[in-house]
C-alpha cells in the first residue's frame, strides 16, 4: 500500500521520465537514422528499434567519399581552437582589468562589451563584410578565425570577470605583494594558477560558439577549402541532390561529437569555475 | 625591528561621485618593539592607515619612515613587513608549509634549509606542526589564523601589521588567540601595528593605543590612560564596556570654588578641588561616569546622589548591568552580582568625585578628570607630543 508520500515521489518519477523521453527520442532518432541505409531511414517498415542487421556505417563512410568532410572538420577545429585561445589571450587581463582596477571609462566599456552579447548579430553582417572585405580577409581562414574570437571575446569577458571580483578575494594578491611579488607576477603566479577552473568553463563555452557559430562562417566565406562543419552541413541540407537523411543525421552526429567531447574533458573544470570558488 | 614613524600622513580617497579624506595629517611615532593597536568605529581609517603603512594604499600626503627611512614610494615588497589579514589570505592552491614559505622563497635568497628551518620554529610557535602538508581549505578558522600569523612570523620582519586578523574567531577563541598574540610579540619583540575595532582587544593587548574617528587622531596612550583621561568625549564614549555615562548638567558655582552640578532630575555636589582646573566662565558641561564606579546605595547623602527607576537589570554571572532612566536617557550602572534591583524599582546611585569627568558640551573635549594623572602622569607627556 502506497502511502502519500510514496505515491507522489512515484508521479514525480514518471513525469520525469516523460519529459526525460521527450528530451532524448529526437537525439535517438539522429543517431538511428545515420545509421541506416538510405532507403531504410526514409522506409516505415524500419521501426522505431531497426533490427541489428538493418544497421551499417555505410552513410559515414559516404560523408568521407562524397564531401570534403575532413577539410570542414579541420577547418571548424581550427577556428575554434584558434579562436578560443585569442579571444582568452585578451579576455584574461581585460577581465581582470575590469574586475579589479579603477580606469576612467570602466563601466561605459563594460557595458558596451556585454551589450554586445545580446546584440542582434545579424544586424551587423553587411558592415562586418564590408570591413572584412576592405582588409582582404574575406574567404580566407584567418577571417574567420578574427571574426570568431571578436564574437566570443564579450563572453569571455563577462564570465571571467565575474569569477576574478568574487571567486578570488582581493586580500590574496595583496599578501602576495607583501610576500614579494609586484602586481604582474601576482596576477600571473598567484591569481592565474587560482583562476583555471573559471578559464577552463570560459574555453568551453568560447569552443562550443565558435564551432557551433554559423552566421559569421557563412557571410564571410564562400570557398569550399575555408568552409566549417556548421555551415557544411547547412549545404547539404540545402543541396538540391535527393534528400538522404542517413547522411545528414550522420553529419550530424559528428558535428557534435567533438564539442561533447570537449565538454567531457574539460566538465570537471566547469562546475567549479562558473560556482566562483577558486580551486 | 623598527622605529615607525608617520609625518602629516593623509589619504583622500577621490573618486568621480565624491572625494573622502579617509585619514587626515596622522602623526604617529612608534617605538622599535612597541605593540601599538589602533582602534575606532568602521571608517575611521584605521585599515586605511594600516594598507598605507604596507604599501597597498598610496600616501596622499605626508611621510612614512620605518627605521628612520622614506618608505612612502616603496613596494609593499621592499618595505620588510608582514602583514595579517583578517581573511587570512592564505594561498588556497599551497600546503601550510608552502604558505609560510612562500615569502621567503620570493624575498631572500636563503638555502631550502634555513627555509625549512624557520618554517620548523614558527610552526612550533604557533602550535601547527601537525598542519604543515594540509591545504587551508581543510582547516578550521582558528587553524587558518594560526598559520596567517605563523606566515607573517618566518618572514622575521622589521613591522607586523595586523587588520582585525582575531574578528573571524569566535569569542573564546578570540579571547585564547588574544594572549597568543601578546605572548609571541614578546617572544620575537618586533613592532607591531595591530588595527581593531574592539577596545577589549585594544586594552588588553596594547602598549599603546591610538584612537581614530573620521580619520582624525582622537588619542594615544597607554590603556591606562585612555581609560583614566580621555582627551574628549568620543574617547570616553569609545573606550570601556559598557560605555561611560553622560549627562548634561549646569554647573552653579559657591564662593568658596566648590560647586554644584545640576541636572534635570539631581544635583550632585563638587569641591573646589575638581573645579579649580575649570575657566571661571563655563556653566553648561557636560559630566561622564563609568557604569563601574557607580554604586547602588539607599543611604547615600541626596547632595551626592542621583534618584531614578530601574528599567532593565541584565544579568551576565560575575556582574550585574542595570539600566536605568534618568531623564529620559539610558543610565548605566555596573554592580556586583548579588545587587539586583527588580524593574521598576527607584534606587538611589552615587559615585565618587574622583571618578568624575567632565567635559566641554559643545566641543566635547575634556575640561577636568577627578582624578588627574593618578596613576598615568608617566605617560601623559607622550600623548601632548604626540597626538596632533
Amino acid at each position: 500500500m502506497l502511502n502519500d508520500n510514496k505515491r507522489s515521489r512515484a508521479l514525480l518519477y514518471v513525469g520525469i521520465v516523460a519529459f526525460a523521453l521527450f528530451a532524448v527520442v529526437p537525439y535517438y532518432w539522429v543517431i538511428r537514422t545515420s545509421f541506416l541505409t538510405n532507403i531504410a531511414a526514409i522506409s516505415p517498415d524500419t521501426g522505431f528499434i531497426p533490427a541489428l542487421g538493418k544497421l551499417t556505417v555505410e552513410s559515414y563512410t559516404q560523408i568521407w567519399d562524397r564531401f570534403a568532410f575532413v577539410t570542414f572538420f579541420r577547418n571548424s577545429v581550427i577556428v575554434s581552437v584558434a579562436a578560443t585561445v585569442i579571444s582568452l589571450f585578451f579576455a584574461i587581463p581585460g577581465a581582470y582589468a575590469f574586475a579589479r582596477l579603477d580606469f576612467p571609462g570602466r563601466k561605459a566599456l563594460f557595458y558596451t562589451a556585454v551589450f554586445t552579447i545580446m546584440f542582434p548579430w545579424i544586424v551587423l553582417t553587411i558592415p562586418v563584410y564590408e570591413v572584412f572585405y576592405f582588409l582582404d580577409l574575406v574567404n580566407t581562414i584567418v577571417g574567420v578565425i578574427v571574426a570568431l574570437s571578436i564574437f566570443v571575446l564579450p563572453q569571455n569577458i563577462w564570465l571571467l570577470q565575474g569569477f576574478f571580483r568574487q571567486g578570488i578575494p582581493e586580500n590574496i594578491e595583496e599578501a602576495a605583494l607583501i610576500d614579494g611579488h609586484n602586481e604582474l607576477t601576482a596576477f600571473l603566479r598567484i591569481v592565474l594558477p587560482l583562476s583555471w577552473p573559471a578559464v577552463a568553463a570560459a574555453a568551453l563555452f568560447a569552443f562550443l560558439t565558435a564551432w557551433n557559430n554559423f552566421l559569421w562562417v557563412f557571410v564571410l566565406t564562400t570557398d569550399e577549402e575555408v568552409r566549417t562543419a556548421t555551415v557544411a552541413i547547412y549545404y547539404i541540407l540545402g543541396s538540391d541532390v535527393l534528400r538522404e537523411w542517413n547522411v545528414l543525421m550522420a553529419s550530424l552526429v559528428l558535428l557534435v561529437a567533438p564539442p561533447v567531447i570537449f565538454y567531457g574533458l574539460s566538465r570537471r573544470y566547469v562546475g567549479e569555475g562558473l560556482g566562483g570558488t577558486p580551486g | 625591528m623598527a622605529r615607525l614613524e608617520l609625518d602629516d600622513v593623509t589619504k583622500v580617497f577621490d573618486t568621480s561621485a565624491e572625494t573622502i579624506i579617509a585619514v587626515e595629517e596622522l602623526n604617529l611615532d612608534i617605538k622599535d618593539g612597541e605593540f601599538i593597536v589602533v582602534v575606532g568605529p568602521s571608517g575611521c581609517g584605521k585599515s586605511t592607515t594600516l594598507r598605507m603603512i604596507a604599501g597597498l594604499e598610496t600616501v596622499t600626503d605626508g611621510e612614512i619612515r620605518l627605521g628612520d627611512e622614506r618608505i612612502n614610494e616603496k613596494s609593499p615588497k621592499d618595505r620588510d613587513i608582514a602583514m595579517v589579514f583578517q581573511s587570512y589570505a592564505l594561498y588556497p592552491h599551497k600546503t601550510v608549509r608552502e604558505n609560510m614559505a612562500y615569502g621567503l622563497h620570493l624575498s631572500t635568497d636563503l638555502d631550502g634549509e634555513e627555509i625549512s628551518r624557520r618554517v620548523q620554529e614558527a610552526a612550533e610557535m604557533m602550535g601547527i606542526e601537525d598542519l604543515l602538508d594540509k591545504k587551508p581549505s581543510s582547516l578550521s578558522g582558528g587553524q587558518q589564523q594560526r598559520v596567517a600569523t605563523g606566515r607573517a612570523i618566518v618572514r622575521e620582519p622589521s613591522l607586523f601589521l595586523f587588520d582585525e586578523p582575531l574578528s573571524n574567531l569566535d569569542a573564546k577563541l578570540r579571547k585564547h588567540m588574544r594572549t597568543e598574540l601578546s605572548r609571541i610579540h614578546a617572544e620575537v619583540g618586533i613592532t607591531t601595528v595591530y588595527v581593531t575595532h574592539d577596545q577589549e582587544e585594544a586594552m588588553t593587548m596594547a602598549d599603546r593605543i591610538v584612537i581614530l574617528d573620521q580619520g582624525k587622531l582622537q588619542q594615544i596612550g597607554e590603556p591606562k590612560e585612555v581609560y583614566h583621561e580621555p582627551v574628549n568625549r568620543f574617547v570616553a564614549n569609545f573606550i570601556g564596556s559598557p560605555s561611560m555615562n553622560f549627562v548634561d548638567v549646569e554647573l552653579e558655582r559657591n564662593s568658596d570654588g566648590s560647586g554644584t552640578l545640576v541636572g534635570e532630575d539631581f544635583s550632585y555636589d563638587v569641591s573646589s578641588r575638581l573645579l579649580q582646573p575649570l575657566d571661571s566662565g563655563t556653566t553648561e558641561v557636560e559630566f561622564g561616569i563609568r557604569p563601574e564606579n557607580v554604586t547602588i546605595d539607599p543611604d547615600a547623602p541626596t547632595e551626592k546622589s542621583i534618584e531614578t527607576t530601574v528599567d532593565v537589570v541584565e544579568i551576565v554571572g560575575s556582574d550585574n548591568f542595570i539600566y536605568l532612566d534618568l531623564a529620559g536617557e539610558e543610565f548605566r550602572v555596573r554592580t556586583p552580582s548579588e545587587i539586583e534591583p527588580s524593574e521598576g524599582e527607584t534606587v538611589r546611585l552615587t559615585f565618587d568625585e574622583d571618578d568624575v569627568h567632565l567635559f566641554d558640551s559643545a566641543s566635547g573635549e575634556s575640561l577636568v578628570h577627578g582624578l588627574p594623572g593618578a596613576d598615568v602622569s608617566a605617560t601623559a607627556e607622550q600623548s601632548d607630543t604626540t597626538a596632533d
